[in-house]
């Protein structure tokens, strides 16, 4: 209809420009329209003179309106509007239609069950094609994992196993350095699993002003379909420690069912998650809770067994990498005086395999008993006075202990433990401890995730209930039993705390996990906070021995929780050297960039590190790699390599300052292929559209497909002309001439005006 | 009338000792020694107290209240006298007065440090044997003292092995982390009791030799701490006596610190 009224596609009026072509000014068609439609209103004001008088004034300015309008139409035609587009030239232009070949374009979801590579070849063999090559020289690409160029259509086979948009488009606008490339057509889903189109392909394309025209593909929505949308898992985590994976799902046709969410380690079913499935479309997050296990690399699958008539049943599970480390951070736990809570905290950790602990006892005056020391000389001189000797440790724990019994030096030896070692430091609550030991005047109060006064009587021997805060409900510290609203009804029974302290609110972006209750009013019990690269915490308590004592031998309890506290503690406690990948799972790609932090025995950065990476390859040979050192980053290394093989790969990165191993660290990844595809998998049509829009082109469905031949003309890349349309012949202005009069002659008989 | 003064008299009366008994907050004792009043610290909120066990002896009929080898002897001026030595010596920040704790009740799991002394003429039942067991394999701790000779160390271990029926008591070698938690006590020897002042001798009965005795945990942790042939309890309690000679007095307390401390760390 647009055409029939406008003569040209709309896409001439988005890309053309208004010009008149008579010559004349267009500040004479101003007058002159100005002059005529004064012209027009004289015989009205003239007849509004005279006594007889049948029009009233209102009627008059419409007629008189309508009439005017006319004539500067007319007038308007006679300096001969027209726009001027710029068009492809005929027969000198390589128009590139590229069609996707990834495994996605063999799903069947088109009309009639066609697959979409079918559909592809149907509308490029059904006229589009040979309507182009009348116009244009067409090279024809398929696009998968690189771009190919493609003899005929039917050469497509859908099978490749993955989808490089990126990639391609790139190369063929490198390509338009030697040959006049003016215009790209892309007929894909829009399946990208390379990352998407980054901003550097886009802006290269538009700085070629190449338009790129996009065909969608597929169905937009399954009817019913359920897919692992993405898994968060730590990448490291110590043996026998609990960890949680974030499964985040999108379902349709399957609102409110009763799902089971799996995580499995092989066989072996480590966690599992029921779940309602919520209203269409609607992503849904769940946690699983499980055991790391035993030491070693892991690579979990986590997923949904396939539903009833599911359209997709190979997007429901994916797999992670989990490295479970088989080090036993070591913890320094300070204490000022013999209290229980020190021998009942050694105990729930005597016997715990991920942490071990470390301690200093202050018996008397002048004494210090030392606990789980790894040789007779450590810690005999009291708490350490050098940072390498501090920060042996990854954690700390700091008991009931004035302020005063560190130096300065040590002080701010704990803050840079924090900050720049990236430990984990907790504040038990005590006589001497916290408010009482005169660490509200220190400068160390910024490391205590809760306000502190200057009091010295905030310690109280008194008994406390406790009860889970908001913010502990769904934390790994505070977790006693899997069921989050169990857990809280578990925290209710536990038996009173001995005693507690009372402190002020959390700090700004400190969590509250669980609050002490005395006489309806309720203290801060356990708080975290993150501080610079590592973390500190607060139990504002040594009473938690009583959950031991009070509860039934076969109660774990208090074991339970203070294992979980310690390895919040230390997990995330950074080694010397540092390795890690952005992506440990590479589904159908091969690129795998390694990044490393290196550091020196007091932490702080190394830049002049020789730092090296050997690969282990799935087949058992091994690569080294020479790891740069990034220039804007202190301490920081980077390397980019080609895993070429699907598999399993182990990375183990090594640093060395002249002689001196500053230290090594590994990490898993692994190669999949035949994966990205399944995800996904619905049209993209987002994608399509945006980088149509993006480049000048337009995204067409399927079913407008064939208008793309007549409009790929209209493009300022490759050889152009400058092309000039007339605008005074379209049906839409004698439409709107034939409207004009019409419309006047109507009103001048309603209203009897001749 | 005269009824009525009777009456009033006797609420009078009762009035009187029930806030005199009140105002004492914790009950002071007639001991050998003569009347122990209590200090005013007396209800101080502390890390530690000095727990004593008190347990059904086979001398009185299976009660708790015998006059003689019972759970109150040295009670309670031992306890004070070494809480005092406690408070001086280390960084414990301890009671002045001592706790009374039985096994019929769940207050001993508040204690996870418990003195039993003259057990060599205790007899617990099965159920307070089992309390005991799941008490020591939480984490409390018991040192038992004041017994002597074979027919007491019978008697003892008649209700030890209710209590464990298959750990072994085992000898304490020197390199036992309770001889060196605080004081180094490789040098130890037998204390006596004040009965040496009469029988001019430093053991009673057949306990010629003091035995420093344990029983331990699956993870090899002091539970028991066994004094036998040896009346610690009066080492304390006479230390401020001019005829009862320093040296034991001093072992005592170097002990009794260690074996809390001990406690107070394993």
């Amino acid at each position: 209809m647009f055409e029939f009224l406008f003569s040209y596609p709309a896409r001439v009026y988005e890309k053309g420009q208004f010009v008149l072509l008579a010559g004349w000014p267009a500040w004479a068609l101003g007058l002159l329209g100005l002059a005529l439609a004064a012209a027009l209103a004289w015989p009205y004001i003239k007849s509004r003179r005279d006594s007889e008088v049948r029009v009233k004034g209102w009627q008059a300015g419409v007629l008189w309106g309508l009439q005017a309008a006319m004539a500067l139409l007319l007038l308007s035609l006679l300096w001969q509007p027209a726009l001027l587009v710029a068009t492809l030239k005929p027969q000198q232009n390589v128009v590139a239609v590229i069609v996707d070949d990834s495994k996605s374009m063999a799903i069947a979801d088109e009309s009639g069950s066609q697959t979409r590579a079918a559909a592809a070849k149907e509308i490029l063999n059904a006229g589009l094609l040979d309507e182009l090559k009348k116009q244009f020289q067409v090279r024809l690409y398929k696009v998968g994992r690189s771009l190919e160029r493609l003899e005929k259509v039917d050469d497509l086979q859908a099978t490749q196993t993955a989808t490089r948009l990126s990639d391609s488009l790139r190369g063929v606008a490198a390509e338009s350095a030697s040959v006049p490339v003016g215009a790209i057509v892309l007929l894909s889903d829009g399946g990208d699993n390379a990352g998407g189109i980054d901003l550097s392909t886009i802006s290269e394309v538009r700085a070629r002003r190449i338009p790129v025209h996009t065909v969608g593909l597929g169905r937009e929505k399954y009817d019913r379909d359920l897919e692992i949308v993405s898994v968060d898992v730590p990448a490291r985590a110590l043996a026998d420690s609990r960890i949680t994976a974030q499964v985040t799902l999108r379902q349709t046709g399957y609102s409110k069912s009763k799902i089971t969410l799996t995580l499995r380690d092989g066989s072996k079913i480590l966690g599992q998650q029921q779940m309602v499935l919520k209203a269409d479309g609607e992503p849904q997050t769940e946690s699983i809770l499980f055991n790391a296990g035993p030491a070693g690399p892991k690579a979990l699958q986590i997923g949904v067994a396939p539903l009833d008539n599911e359209e997709n049943r190979a997007n429901n599970q994916v797999t992670r990498l989990v490295n479970v480390e088989a080090t036993k951070p070591r913890i320094l736990y300070i204490e000022g005086e013999p209290k229980w809570e020190y021998k009942f905290l050694r105990r729930a950790l005597e016997d715990d395999k991920t942490v071990s602990i470390t301690s200093m006892l202050r018996t008397t005056q002048n004494k210090i008993y030392r606990q789980g020391i790894a040789d007779p000389k450590e810690l005999e001189s009291g708490f350490p006075d050098k940072a390498e000797d501090l920060f042996q440790y990854h954690g700390l724990i700091i008991g009931g202990v004035e302020i005063g019994y560190f130096t300065v030096a040590q002080q701010e030896m704990i803050r840079q433990f924090v900050d720049r070692r990236g430990g984990g430091l907790l504040f038990l609550g005590g006589r001497n401890a916290l408010s009482d030991g005169g660490w509200g005047r220190s400068g160390l109060l910024d490391l205590v995730p809760v306000t502190i006064t200057d009091r010295r009587d905030t310690f109280k021997r008194d008994r406390a209930k406790v009860e889970l805060a908001v913010g502990g409900r769904d934390s790994l510290i505070t977790r006693l039993v899997e069921n989050p609203d169990a857990n809280v009804e578990r925290w209710k029974k536990l038996p009173e705390l001995e005693n507690y302290q009372e402190t002020g609110a959390a700090k700004p972006g400190a969590v509250v996990l669980a609050e002490s209750i005395i006489g309806g009013k309720r203290w801060p019990l356990l708080a975290t906070q993150n501080y610079g690269r590592g973390r500190s915490a607060i139990l504002a308590s040594a009473g938690t021995w009583r959950w031991q004592m009070l509860q039934p031998l076969e109660d774990k309890s208090h074991e339970v929780f203070w294992a979980q506290l310690c390895r919040w503690l230390v997990t995330a406690s950074p080694p010397r050297v540092l390795s890690s990948t952005p992506r440990q799972v590479l589904t159908d790609e091969t690129k795998v960039q390694i990044r490393a932090e290196v550091r020196d025995k007091t932490y702080l950065p190394v830049s002049d590190a020789k730092v090296e990476a050997r690969i282990l390859l799935p087949d058992g040979s091994a690569e080294m790699i020479e790891m740069r050192p990034e220039p804007m980053a202190a301490g920081q290394y980077t390397a980019t390599w080609d895993a070429e093989k699907p598999g399993a790969y182990v990375a183990e990165i090594v640093a060395k300052r002249g002689d001196e191993e500053l230290g090594s660290d590994l990490f898993n990844f692994r190669r999949e292929d035949g994966v990205a595809e399944n995800f996904g998998s619905e049209q993209n049509r987002e994608l399509l559209e945006k980088l149509s829009s993006q480049t000048g082109g337009v995204y067409y469905p399927r079913a407008d497909a064939a208008r793309l031949a007549k409009e790929v003309s209209y493009s300022e890349a490759g050889i152009t002309v400058r092309e000039a349309k007339d605008l005074w012949n379209l049906p839409i202005i004698f439409l709107v001439i034939l409207l004009l009069r019409a419309s006047e002659w109507m009103l001048r008989r309603k209203w009897g005006v001749v | 009338m005269r009824s009525r003064i009777w009456i009033f008299s006797l609420v009078l009366a009762f009035a009187v000792i029930s806030v005199t008994y009140a105002q004492r907050g914790r009950r002071s004792f007639d001991d050998e020694d003569g009347p122990i009043i209590n200090p005013p610290d007396a209800n101080e909120k502390t890390e530690f107290t000095f727990a004593r066990l008190r347990y059904p002896s086979g001398r009185s009929g299976g009660g708790y209240w015998g006059i003689r080898g019972s759970w109150s002897t040295d009670y309670p001026k031992a306890d004070r006298q070494f809480v005092q030595g406690l408070r001086r010596l280390s960084r414990v920040h301890v009671r002045s007065v001592e706790e009374v704790v039985d096994l019929d009740t769940d207050e001993i799991f508040n204690h996870p440090w418990i003195y039993a002394v003259e057990v060599g003429h205790w007899d617990l039942n099965e159920k307070q044997a089992a309390k005991l067991r799941e008490y020591l394999l939480k984490g409390g701790f018991l040192m038992v003292d004041d017994f002597h000779g074979s027919i007491e160390w019978e008697l003892f271990t008649a209700s030890l092995s209710r209590v464990f029926p298959d750990r072994p008591v085992i000898d304490l070698q020197n390199k036992e982390p309770v001889f060196h938690v605080l004081y180094d006590l490789d040098e130890r020897f037998q204390i006596p009791g004040i009965v040496m002042f009469y029988s001019g001798q430093t053991w009673e009965q057949d306990g010629v030799e003091g035995k420093w005795r344990g029983v331990f945990d699956d993870q090899g942790r002091l539970m028991v701490g066994i004094c036998h042939n040896m009346d610690i309890g009066d080492a304390w309690e006479h230390a401020d006596m001019p005829r009862y000679p320093e040296h034991y007095a001093s072992l005592a307390y170097r002990i009794g610190i260690n074996y809390i401390m001990y406690a107070m760390t394993h």
